[in-house]
């Protein structure tokens, strides 16, 4: 038992590992044919990995990633698309902002105005994923169809609350337009790292709760298993007295409070408003960190990383005279190769495990059993 | 890291490539021409057909004739602030001198860089944000272009019906339509004028989407509109094909559209241009460095300081220049004050 | 057609020493059968002997590790079924692969269309099929939709499409599994006439008297080598069996009865109309007492999955009662029927019973996710889900190495046991059974009807749904037969013959 579990984990870093030094190959190959220099990129990215700023950035780009990825595995594990995280988390992000800005909220405690923005954005999030599990249970629409349209109405409707009139506050001559700043009582801290300029997010602590609260309903609760499976297979889940049409809502609900939180670092651990230059995508990001990661706690979290560190390591490359789409480059590649590589793996793994319970019965053996 | 780990190991050898100074600038000398420029672009960057390119322009022609040396770095859509910080902090570790920022979207980043690097002179376009002592702020008043262009169709258009298409629906944008449509009616007060914006942000594909604006043009032509005005850089060239198409006449941005040659298949639709010389104002910017003659704060660029105008290539304009160049008079003298806001 | 093949001609299809190892199945090992040109061969053993790899192997859809095949003398290696079908090799398989929509013509050329210039020949493709169904007496119309025919019809169907494609040697799979004993009959004929053309069959099947009445010869296979070459003039069924299970035969039959006079399940006029508007269940009425076996025979598609999943609660009833102990389910959910204590053994494992890819104490829990000893309140009690897997593992004699590894791993029959011995735990009252011993060995099986038996004993009621007849028979208290989504007769298991069973299911004997 101990010699499998021992192997179980080696696949189980084989995959990735295989198709990060796989992508690393082709982007190499990229590079050469299009005349660059692998050196050059090797030297930018260690210079990049050497340097504090580089690495907090990439820190918080991670924190904001796994938490985006979270939300998307929540769907993922029963097969449930939601493709929507993004415009979950900006909605949630532009009203929770409005709110913490407002200038009532000046007079209330810091700690609770800080819960109140939180909560407020996973409310918002989790309603409008909330719309895609109703549409999903009552009208048999896919969710994959409807996030993309409420990713659209969000865009929108956004745009429209982002107004002078509204939401937003303009000041005299700039370009921008966003919500009221939040004061400094509704901001919550970094951490300092010495020569960086910047700061590590003090809501780091949020994704690693967020990250445990998904391994442990998941893995500890009989909530978890039911939706392990009715991912792995509706129709025996069904048999088993699961109700789907249930599951489908409260998984969609639970990712769409997730993805509330994915602006909450940014908005208020640095931008203190949302406005036009608000990160957008987030939710794309997470997509493809959730499945670099296998939708595993750990998983998610070190594709987070690299994803963070990748991102932000595109200066560096640029300045370098490298062309920082190579950083896309290699992000596509190794989404597609890891995918691939999980594939191989499992089929190599159901084959090897197959292969263990024959010999360990000793079925594969079959003259010996015949003749005695 | 994992991925530093694999690149290491099929790279080479590791020596300093770039950046490596963490604190401070590289000292600024007094400005020669051995200045070493850097400009970090908004999304889309050099090839955008839109303001950035602008800012390319200006950039190759102070390469071209100073003999600068370069370096342009672009966003990518979807960063933050801290990696438009980074990248500004990059050009200033690798002693670039002077550093311009093109967009608004970069006056978070550039506040907290400029700070750390008093040494270095700055400039941001489009934004008035942030002031300090070493940042130059390069705006514009599209809103009195587009004054004036608005003045072209009003006295052009026969079916007193003419269309506004923004690329983002963004407030730099919303200028040009709170000018072009005072400009309209200031001429003809009861003409229409039909606006529309191809996307909203976060997504500012709108800038560069030919097949969006085609569609949104079309739109207006069949709801009445014989003019359109394009303020949605790359994408104009969809409104000016559709114009050619239904027979109608466009009005370009930026810069003086009748004359790129990427456009010339079109040139004879397009009634004017709202100019923007956004690459004015960063050669202006490099050579006052050069010449030790920075000036911080912001500097508008308008009818009267120059930087905006309208365009008259083409000739078809030549039978009212004379009442849009006297609307433009009493622009400069005050007379008449251009909204930029609605 | 070409001619017979002359007397005293090499083997039509001859294996010689086959292996082929495959991870965790049985895999075939050392495999030698010679079939002559011009009889019907019939390859006989039990589920997972290795019959079906070998087909594959002979039809091309996989190679063999060792050992050679020779078609009519000469060697030959197959890359793919269409290397078998251009030396004449044709397979008829256990699930017919025909477009209900499109006519049988239609569906006989599909794949290898008669072409004249650029356009298809179908006046030419409707007289070649006209004329091999009348010279085989298979009583084929090409002109009638596929929709329209019934099973055996459809049988003949793929029969004609593998002749068509001028096969000379057919593979049959399992061909009986889905047709009543009149249309065994019936195929039985066709197959006589085949041979009489000078075809070769090579019939593949576990019913041992099927196979006595129409092959001429009998190859034996066991744990994946044949194991005896026989004449059906030498052997009984009996012979025939253990040579197959190599020791002797368990025989599905209940001791003295143990019915009580307390209904645990009783259904009152239930009815099910479907999503097209058929009516799939009409005013069923039963009741199964404590202690009885209620054994429901039918021809597959007649109503008794939707019977099963309306009484589980996965479909709600359109009309009708279904009490359970005294209470009206009728509006429960599955959940609460569970809970109520009624077990389900699925017609399909795998749609219905496992989670492949999850572990065993994982599946142990499936279904049971609200009982002891598997939670604790709204946590899983993984400590106690394991030991009861354990014990399941231990009484159910589950054959695998431990319960961390995934159901996918065992075979059929182990995870039917496993899933046996889930549904058994928690004291049912009730157990629903479709098809318990499909697809597992003769040990299982014995193993299967054993748990069933004693849990009889302790007042369990079961409502029994089995193609196996013997089973059905051997194994009720009670008979019911369902045909068309309606209750249409009762039998006394006592006295009643397969073939009389066989006539109820088709309606044939319902006016005796």
């Amino acid at each position: 038992m101990r010699n499998r579990t021992a192997r179980s984990i080696l696949l189980g870093v084989a995959a990735p590992v295989g198709a990060l030094v796989f992508a690393a190959l082709v982007c190499a190959l990229i590079l050469a044919v299009t005349g660059h220099s692998v050196g050059d990129v090797v030297d930018a990215m260690s210079t990049a990995a050497q340097r504090p700023r580089t690495l907090v950035n990439s820190v918080n780009s991670a924190t904001v990633y796994y938490l985006a990825a979270v939300a998307v595995a929540i769907g993922f594990r029963m097969k449930l698309f939601n493709i929507g995280v993004d415009g979950q988390y900006r909605l949630a992000a532009m009203l929770s902002a409005a709110l913490a800005g407002a200038a009532f909220m000046d007079s209330v405690p810091s700690v609770l105005r800080i819960a109140m923005t939180v909560v407020a954005a996973m409310l918002v999030g989790a309603a409008w994923a909330g719309l895609a599990a109703l549409l999903k249970v009552t009208r048999g629409v896919s969710e994959v169809i409807s996030t993309i349209m409420l990713n659209s109405i969000a865009t929108y409707l956004v745009s429209y609350l982002l107004n002078p009139a509204r939401l937003a506050v303009t000041t005299a001559g700039s370009n921008n337009i966003g919500t009221r700043k939040i004061t400094e009582g509704g901001q919550v801290a970094g951490f300092e790292v010495s020569g960086s300029s910047t700061k590590v997010f003090g809501l780091v602590l949020l994704a690693v709760v967020v990250g445990f609260l998904y391994w442990f309903v998941l893995s500890r609760t009989r909530f978890g298993f039911e939706l392990k499976a009715t991912g792995l297979s509706e129709s025996a889940a069904v048999a088993s007295g699961v109700s789907v049409k249930k599951m489908v809502v409260i998984s969609m609900l639970l990712s769409g409070a997730v993805a509330g939180l994915v602006g909450m670092p940014q908005l208020l651990g640095s931008s203190y408003t949302y406005s036009l230059d608000f990160p957008p995508g987030l939710g794309f990001v997470g997509i493809a960190v959730a499945l670099l990661g296998r939708n595993h706690p750990i998983g998610m979290m070190v594709a987070s990383l690299l994803w963070g560190f990748l991102d932000n390591a595109a200066n560096s490359l640029d300045i370098s005279g490298v062309p920082r789409e190579i950083v896309l480059i290699m992000q596509g590649v190794i989404v597609l190769s890891v995918v691939v590589a999980y594939e191989l793996v499992r089929r190599y793994r159901v084959r090897a495990e197959q292969q263990a319970v024959g010999s360990a019965l000793g079925r594969t053996k079959p003259l010996e059993e015949v003749s005695a | 890291m994992a991925v530093g780990l694999v690149l290491t190991a099929c790279g080479s050898k590791n020596d300093s490539g770039s950046g490596g100074t963490s604190t401070g600038a590289s000292g600024s000398q007094a400005p020669t021409s051995n200045l070493k420029i850097g400009l970090a672009y908004d999304i889309g960057g050099r090839g955008d057909q839109s303001f950035n390119d602008s800012a390319a322009r200006g950039l190759d022609k102070a390469k071209s004739e100073l003999g600068f040396s370069i370096k342009e770095l672009e966003a990518t859509a979807g960063e933050t602030d801290a990696q438009k910080e980074d990248r500004l902090r990059q050009l200033a570790e690798g002693g670039y001198n002077p550093i311009v920022a093109v967009g608004f979207a970069y006056a978070t980043a550039l506040e907290k860089t400029a700070k750390d690097y008093p040494d270095i002179k700055f400039a941001i376009i489009d934004s008035v944000d942030p002031a300090a002592d070493n940042v130059a702020n390069l705006t514009f008043a599209e809103q009195e272009g587009s004054y004036l262009v608005g003045v072209a169709a009003a006295l052009k258009t026969k079916t007193n019906n003419v269309g506004f298409i923004g690329g983002v629906n963004v407030p730099l944008i919303q200028k040009f339509e709170v000018g072009f449509t005072a400009g309209v009616k200031a001429v003809k007060p009861d003409a229409t004028v039909q606006a529309k914006y191809l996307t909203q942000p976060p997504d500012f594909t709108g800038f560069n989407d030919p097949a969006k604006g085609e569609t949104a043009a079309k739109g207006m032509f069949d709801a009445g509109a014989d003019i359109v005005y394009a303020a949605a850089g790359g994408s104009g060239a969809g409104v000016f094909k559709t114009a050619k198409a239904n027979g109608k006449l466009g009005i370009g941005v930026d810069s003086d559209q009748y004359n790129l040659p990427s456009l010339a298949d079109v040139k004879d639709v397009i009634l004017t241009s709202m100019i923007k010389e956004v690459d004015v104002a960063v050669y202006d910017f490099i050579t006052s460095v050069k010449d030790n003659k920075f000036a911080k704060g912001n500097k508008v660029y308008d009818l009267k300081a120059g930087g905006i105008d309208y365009a008259t290539s083409g000739g078809k304009l030549d039978d009212i220049k004379a009442k849009i160049d006297d609307y433009k008079a009493k622009i400069i003298s005050g007379e008449i004050k251009v909204p930029s806001t609605k | 057609m070409s001619t017979e093949p002359p007397a005293g001609a090499a083997p039509a299809v001859h294996l010689t020493a086959i292996t082929k190892r495959f991870p965790g199945v049985v895999a075939n090992s050392d495999v030698n059968i010679s079939v002559r040109a011009g009889t019907v061969h019939a390859l006989v053993g039990e589920n997972g002997a290795g019959k079906s790899t070998l087909m594959k192997i002979l039809y091309g859809m996989q190679q063999p590790d060792e050992g050679t095949i020779a078609v009519n003398g000469k060697p030959v290696s197959f890359g793919s079924p269409a290397d078998a079908i251009r030396a004449g090799i044709g397979m008829v398989h256990q699930h017919f692969m025909l477009a209900d929509n499109l006519t049988v013509l239609e569906n006989v050329v599909l794949g290898s269309e008669p072409r004249k210039g650029v356009g298809l020949d179908f006046a030419a493709a409707h007289a070649r099929i006209k004329e091999i169904s009348d010279s085989y007496g298979l009583g084929v119309d090409p002109d009638r939709l596929v929709d329209d025919l019934g099973v055996g019809e459809r049988q003949r169907v793929e029969i004609l499409k593998v002749l068509y494609r001028g096969a000379r040697t057919l593979i049959l799979d399992e061909p009986t599994a889905v047709l009543v004993p009149q249309e065994v009959d019936e195929l039985f004929g066709n197959l006589r006439d085949l041979k009489a053309e000078g075809l070769t069959i090579l019939f593949i099947s576990h019913k041992l008297d099927e196979v006595l009445s129409v092959a001429d010869d009998i190859t034996v296979m066991r744990r994946g080598t044949t194991v005896a070459s026989v004449s059906p003039e030498d052997v009984t069924a009996r012979k025939l069996a253990e040579l197959m299970v190599g020791s002797a035969l368990p025989v599905p039959e209940l001791r003295e009865s143990t019915v009580t006079d307390e209904a645990v399940l009783s259904v009152e006029g239930l009815t099910l109309v479907g999503a097209d508007g058929r009516t799939v269940l009409n005013d069923i009425s039963f009741t199964i007492h404590a202690g009885e076996v209620l054994g429901i025979a039918g021809v597959e598609g007649n109503g008794q999955a939707e019977l099963v999943e309306t009484l589980m609660g996965i479909r709600s009833p359109t009309s009708g009662t279904i009490t359970l102990s005294g209470k009206d389910i009728t509006n429960e959910s599955t959940r609460h029927r569970r809970e109520a204590g009624v077990g389900y053994i699925p017609e399909d494992r795998h749609r219905q019973g496992v989670l492949l890819e999850a572990t065993l104490w994982e599946n142990r829990i499936l279904g049971h996710q609200t009982r002891k000893p598997n939670v604790r309140g709204p946590l899983l009690d993984r400590r106690g889900a394991k030991a009861d897997t354990e014990r399941i593992v231990v009484e159910y004699d589950v054959r695998t190495p431990g319960i961390d590894v995934n159901a996918a791993a065992l075979s059929g029959g182990n995870q039917q046991k496993l899933i046996v011995g889930r549904e058994m735990s928690g004291a049912p009252i009730l157990l629903i059974a479709s098809h318990p011993t499909r697809g597992v060995d003769v040990g299982a099986q014995a193993a299967i009807w054993e748990h069933i038996r004693r849990a009889r004993a302790d007042h369990l009621a079961v409502l029994l749904i089995s193609a196996d007849l013997d089973e059905l028979i051997g194994m009720s208290d009670t008979l019911s037969v369902i045909l068309r989504g309606r209750l249409v007769a009762d039998h006394d298991p006592a006295t009643v013959t397969p073939e009389q069973l066989g006539s109820a299911m088709t309606g044939a004997g319902r006016e005796d």
